[in-house]
This record gives structure tokens, sequence and C-alpha cells, in this order.
């Protein structure tokens, strides 16, 4: 498809009253700018934090127990609203919705936690189907695209089982479905393998990365440095308040004299927790 | 952003298996307090049936002087026999009267006969109207052999307080109702909340709005407040068959009507009433499910 009828594909989709834009697709998909929070006056979890995500990317955020992980994603899924500051998704400051316009916001975001958040008397189907329910799609693609999800996690033919039933990591393949059974643009994973032992905690994040492959932008919050080393990742570390960018993960650490020893590393990255058995990163 | 219209079909469905102890607790509580209120409706409503007949006359009675003659009392019997609006007239001496009256009364029975006036029995049609009644009631009176007209009128006057008594408990019991089906469907929703927070929590993470949340727990309110009155006039309508099997005859030589149930309209404006309550009061039970 040529660049001028993909454009006029592009613009005869839009909705009445909205102009083309096509620097649009390009884009960051997130901006938080001198973004604040706290839940307490004297000890706030977020000083003026600005971040930017490009489209596609794979990000680990990390940091220390209370260094402001959870918020950030509540943040972005308008579970806990900013204090001061703007957080831009796909261009427009979420930080500022009208209550009304928070469920469509929730619709494009995919979010998986460390709890799974599964209803243990629903079936598998049932607790992927409620997505694509929400939006009001027919039984029959709801049926369909279920099946083709379930299948993309490793759940074909589980569909019928209680959720309640399933081992830990099945139940966070669960989650994830839910998550991605909309296609949503970002996945936000709030600590997912917190859970889980080394082993299924490396297949969930492979899991990841295989949406993150599709072109999904993934948002992976985790204190877990094992799960780190596995790929070279951008990694986000939250500390006092403030997010510190490493653009090529530990790798960059690593190959970097000048940059972080462990001493200095753990200096930044506080308890982050370094599981035995997993390779430390030298 | 809008919801379309197979919204909720699966979510309702879901939650009302799973709490289906709770909703059959909550329907039962219901139906108790729907039992006051239909009992009450229906005595209130026969009631009415006793008073209409009785003041549409069935009868009077006319109270002969004591000197009167059989000639002047059989020319005023044929007269009334052709009287528009008299079924029937029928002459009782004053012994037949002592007769009927201490059949089950000793005491009576030892009166003499004088004690005991002869009189008329006169039986209307059922179309006679209030009016005519008091004008052939005025007439008879002026005649020399009647002592005195028994038209019974005191005692559909005091069939009508009765009547506006019950209408009153019945207003009262309803109001009673009200507060009650509201506690109980109020407590049940705020129960199966509490019970179904993952089920709210996990709709509202996937982007479900408030409408699409609460839809579900209304339908189960209006279902629980309807269930809940139907099953108050079964269980009520069993009672009546009960009762009525065994008391019909008398109840029916007593007041000259038999018993009835509630009509159709009532008992489905006591359905349709109760699963509006119901909804009401789910509806505005949730009014908190925005902060979840």
């Amino acid at each position: 498809m040529g660049r001028t009828s993909r454009e006029g594909a592009l613009k005869n989709g839009l909705r009445p009253g909205h102009r083309y834009d096509p620097s649009a697709a390009a884009r960051p998909i997130l901006v938080f700018e001198n973004v604040f929070k706290s839940y307490r006056a004297d000890s706030p979890v977020l000083r003026g934090m600005s971040l930017v995500i490009e489209r596609g990317e794979f990000v680990f955020i990390t940091g220390p127990s209370g260094a402001g992980k959870s918020t950030l994603l509540r943040l972005l899924h308008h579970t806990e609203t900013v204090d001061d500051g703007r957080i831009l998704f796909l261009g427009r400051d979420i930080a500022r919705l009208s209550r009304d316009a928070i469920p469509a916001l929730r619709r494009n975001i995919g979010v998986v936690f460390q709890d799974f958040r599964l209803v243990p008397g629903w079936t598998v189907f049932d607790n992927v189907a409620i997505a694509l329910e929400v939006i009001g799609l027919p039984k029959r693609i709801i049926r369909t695209r279920v099946g083709e999800t379930l299948e993309r996690v490793g759940l074909a033919g589980r569909g019928s089982d209680l959720a309640r039933v399933l081992s830990g990591g099945e139940q966070q393949r669960v989650a994830v479905a839910r998550a991605i059974v909309t296609e949503p643009a970002l996945i936000l994973a709030d600590e997912p393998t917190g859970n889980l032992d080394p082993q299924l905690a490396i297949d969930v994040l492979g899991l990841f990365e295989d949406i993150h492959e599709a072109g999904t932008t993934v948002l992976f919050a985790t204190h877990d440095r094992s799960l780190l080393d596995v790929r070279p990742r951008r990694i986000v570390i939250l500390d006092e308040g403030k997010a510190t960018d490493v653009p090529r993960g530990l790798a960059e650490v690593d190959d970097d004299e000048d940059m972080l020893d462990d001493d200095e590393w753990d200096e930044v990255s506080g308890d982050i927790d370094q599981p035995s058995g997993l390779r430390k990163t030298g | 952003m809008d919801d379309s219209t197979n919204r909720g079909r699966f979510g309702a469905w879901r939650a009302g298996r799973s709490s289906f102890r709770l909703q059959l607790l909550s329907v039962f509580s219901l139906s108790v307090a729907f039992i006051t209120l239909a009992a009450s409706l229906l005595v209130v409503t026969n009631i009415d049936a006793v008073r209409e007949r009785w003041s549409r006359a069935g009868r009077a009675t006319i109270y002969l002087k004591d000197g009167a003659r059989d000639v002047d009392v059989a020319g005023l019997s044929d007269a009334l026999a052709q009287t528009q609006g008299v079924s029937k007239v029928r002459k009782i001496s004053s012994e037949e009267a002592r007769r009927e009256m201490s059949a089950n009364d000793d005491a009576l029975q030892n009166l003499p006969v004088q004690a005991f006036p002869s009189s008329l029995e006169l039986s209307f049609t059922q179309d006679i109207s209030d009016t005519q009644l008091q004008e052939i009631a005025l007439k008879l009176r002026a005649l020399p052999a009647v002592d005195t007209v028994e038209t019974y009128d005191r005692w559909t006057e005091r069939l009508g307080s009765l009547l506006g008594g019950g209408v009153t408990a019945a207003a009262c019991l309803a109001i009673i109702v009200l507060a009650a089906v509201v506690s109980v469907v109020s407590s049940t929703m705020r129960l199966l909340m509490q019970r179904r927070k993952i089920e709210i929590e996990v709709l509202k993470l996937v982007g479900a709005t408030d409408r699409f949340v609460r839809r579900p727990f209304v339908a189960e309110g209006a279902t629980q407040g309807a269930l809940g009155a139907a099953l108050a006039l079964a269980i009520l309508g069993a009672l009546f068959l009960v009762v009525r099997g065994r008391f019909d005859q008398q109840l029916a030589n007593l007041l000259g009507v038999s018993p009835t149930f509630l009509p159709w309209p009532v008992a489905l404006g006591m359905v349709a009433l109760g699963a509006l309550l119901g909804a009401g009061t789910a509806t505005i039970s949730l009014r908190k499910l925005s902060s979840v």
C-alpha cells in the first residue's frame, strides 16, 4: 500500500470533527512530564518524574520497594490520580480525564497484576471473555478471539476449567490473555512474576516478550533483578521519586566500567531481589 | 464509549449463578414482608365484598305491631311481592321467630312468645339502589300494621368504617413492607457487592462502565423483589385455599358472600411493585460503585 493510499485510508477512519495528523503515529506512546504523586504530604512517591516511552518498546520499571513502580502503573491505569504534571498517552493527557472517559482508557490498556486478579468461580473462558463483553463484541467473535488468545498463551483447550483449579503460572497466563485479548496499544505488568517460582517467572517474561514482538508496548514493573538479566532491555530505575533511564539494560552497565559497579547498582536499586540459582550480573 | 445492547448479558447471568443461596434467602425474607401486605389486602378485599353485598341490600325486616290484623299483613305481603326490586317476601310468625332464635339458646326458649314480634323478611334483587330501598322503607313505616323497618344500614355503615380502618391498616403495612423490602434488598446488595468485590474490580479493570457493572445487580434486585412478592402470593393463596375449603359454607351463610382471593390486577401489581422496589433499592445501594 502506497503512502498516499494509506493516509487516505486513515483519513477515512477518522471520527467527524477530528483532523488527520500524520505526525501522530511518530509521537511517543507515553510521556510523563514532571509528574508528582504523594499519598502523604511528608513523603512524596514521585517528585517531578519525567519519562518518554516510544511505541513498541519493552521497558522494565524497577527500583526498591516503595519507589513508586506500582504507583506509576496505577496512574497510567487511572486507579490513582496525578497530583501535578502531565501524562500523555497517545498524545492525550490522561491525568485530566473525566470520570466518564476512564473506562475507554482502560479498554486501551491491558494490565496484569502479581495477584492475577481473576474471578476464581468463573471459567478460564469467562475470565478472558469479560474484556471483550465490556466492549460489546458479538458472542461469536468473542468465542473466536478468546480461543485464539488462549492458544497464544499456551492454554488451548483449558477454556472450560475454573480459574481456581489452575496453578499460579496458569492463572498468570489467563491474566495475560485477558490483558491482550482486546489487542491494546499498551500492556502494564505490575510485578507479574512476584508469585511465581524462578522458572515460571522466566516463562511468563517470555510470554510478554512474545506479545512485545507482535508490536505491543510493554511496561514491566519488577524488583526481580534476575529478570533484568535475561535479555538487554531498556530499564527505568525509580528511586526517591525520580526516574533513572538505562536505555540498553544491564548490559550497558556491564560494558561500561565507568557506570555502575555492583555496590553502586545496589545503592541505586536498593533492595531489588537477587534470587539464588539465577545468574548475577557480573 | 457507549453501551451496546448485548453488554451485561453474560455478566448478569454469571452474577446470578454465583450467589444462589444468598439470593434465595433474600427472596424468602422479602416474601415474609410481602405476605403481611398481601394478607391485609386480602382482608380489605373481602370486607369490601361483604360491604358491597350488604349495601346492595340484600334484605330488610319489617317488624309488625302486636295487634296487626292478618288481613292487613296478607295485603301488605302481596303488595310487597309485586313491588319492583323485591325478590322474596317471607312471613315469620312470633312462634317461628322464637323457634329460630332460640334454637341454640335455652334462655331465649323460655321467653314468652310475645317477646318475639312477627315480621316480614324481604329479599331484594341485586340491582336495587340504596335510594330505592330507603324510599320503600319510608313508605312501609307509615303503614298502620308496621312497627319498625330494619334495613341493616347500620351494619353497612359499620362495615364501611371497618373497611376504612382496613384500608388505613393496609396503607401502614404497605409502608412497613416498603421499608422491609428496601432494607432486605439493600443488605443483600451490599453482601453481594462484598462477595463479588473481585468481580467488580475485574470489570472495572477491563474498562466496564458503572452502568455495565450495575446492571446485573439491578436485574437481581428486580428479580428478588418480584420473586419475593410472587412467593408471598403463592403461600397466601395456598393458605387461602385451605381456609376456604373448611369454612367456605359457614362464611357464605354468615356474610352472604363467599371469600375471594386477591384479584389478578392486584396480584400482578404487587409483583410489579416488588420488582420496582427491588430495582430501585439496588440502584440506590450501588451508588458507591464508582469508588471501587
